[in-house]
């Protein structure tokens, strides 16, 4: 009972948000509580994370800036290897994959659901007939994301919301104002209402600009964004939803909303 | 000479436990898998651990006495009763702790200085 296992609370954190409210509104809501708690904090250092917040942790990010070499060296062997039929993954994507990654995820007005860049990977795999990659394995999933968010350095995240994408949005906001687990936090009772204070000896990185830098290079290998978020729900006491689940899909959807504008800086390292 | 080897044994006597009331924090506010309310909240100096975590207040003997030992096992028991804003888990109520590691974690903090 003690641990990991599960019961769901629910209450809301309190949020002045409307639940008829659209994404931007939501978006320039959110946006204005983070300057309010972080005044001093410039929104173009949102995407470094808890590293904005504390010198130490950002000169160990800028330390290890080549830790990150030999995950994306992997990840562009997977994204340029020919599958049976002569094609590649590098093929699947408009420009071989450079400047494309600032777009995902992506909402697909047929099937009615969030497309995550991972999901689109294991699309293109699907469609000539190659092994699906698990969407948590480091070693493919998390290599190949190394590498094509690298193509997309420094461009403005982008995130569409199409007619019809607003309730995915709306639900991927709700769960992270949802209470969850044993420990009965919401993702925003750490990262909204406590972002820049501590957890240990860590800070709580706000919520705009936090999709920008995924994956993280931690322990030489890629976490990406839905690995981590499933670390912190096992944190709450919560089972976690599973990678590529419907929940995360669009909670990673809202979150990518939020910082759009922000610059992509994928792979940075981790050790925290 | 015999009643310096006195006052001496009675001085050590003292002062063990003297030494056995130095407030050292239960390991449930320390275990990540308990209490770990150390993550949250800073001791007073020389009591614990030294951390710069600040997501709740700072933890001092004046407050905790001043809200007395039926609200501070309120408020770990279920602190959303008193504020349903709070970021605190509720240990006793989602059943994280047990009331006799609830009832330590309640002495601890009233005796700290």
């Amino acid at each position: 009972m003690r641990c990991l296992s599960l019961l769901v609370a629910a209450a809301f954190v309190a949020t002045p948000l409307a639940f008829a409210a659209t994404p931007d509104a939501v978006r320039s809501d959110i946006a204005a509580r983070v300057k309010e708690k972080l005044p001093d904090l410039a929104p173009s250092d949102y995407a470094l994370g808890a590293a904005a917040l504390d010198p130490e942790l950002r000169a160990r990010v800028q330390d290890n800036a080549a830790a990150a070499a030999p995950v994306v060296a992997s990840g562009k062997a997977l994204w340029t290897r020919k599958f049976k039929d002569g094609r590649s993954l590098s093929g699947c994507f408009p420009n071989g994959g450079r400047r494309v990654a600032q777009t995902y995820p992506q909402y697909d007005a047929r099937l009615k659901r969030v497309i995550t860049l991972e999901m689109a990977v294991n699309q293109c795999l699907k469609a000539h007939n190659e092994t699906l990659y698990d969407p948590a394995e480091p070693e493919t999933m998390g290599a190949v994301t190394a590498y094509v968010r690298s193509l997309a350095d420094g461009q403005r995240a982008a995130v569409r919301m199409p007619a019809g994408a607003d309730e995915r949005f709306e639900q991927g906001r709700r769960l992270y104002f949802t209470r969850l687990g044993q420990r009965n936090f919401a993702c925003a009772s750490c990262h909204l209402q406590g972002a820049g204070k501590r957890y240990g000896e860590v800070p709580l990185s706000p919520p705009v600009g936090q999709t920008t830098h995924w994956p993280v290079i931690r322990d030489g290998k890629a976490v990406t964004l839905q690995a981590r978020i499933r670390e912190c729900l096992e944190l709450m006491g919560a089972a976690a939803f599973p990678p590529g689940s419907e929940e995360l899909n669009d909670l990673e959807y809202f979150l990518s909303y939020l910082s759009n504008g922000q610059a992509l800086a994928a792979n940075p390292y981790r050790n925290w | 000479m015999r009643g310096t080897c006195l006052f001496a044994a009675i001085a050590a006597a003292l002062a063990v436990p003297c030494a056995a009331q130095t407030v050292a924090p239960p390991p449930s506010f320390l275990a990540p898998a308990l209490g770990y309310c150390i993550a949250c909240h800073q001791l007073p100096e020389n009591i614990g651990p030294r951390t710069r975590a600040d997501l709740g207040p700072a933890l001092t003997g004046e407050r905790m006495r001043t809200l007395g030992r039926t609200k501070v096992r309120e408020i770990i028991e279920d602190p959303t009763k008193a504020n349903p804003d709070t970021v605190m888990p509720p240990y006793g109520r989602h059943r994280i702790l047990e009331a006799a590691e609830i009832q330590k974690l309640v002495e601890f903090l009233l005796a700290l200085p």
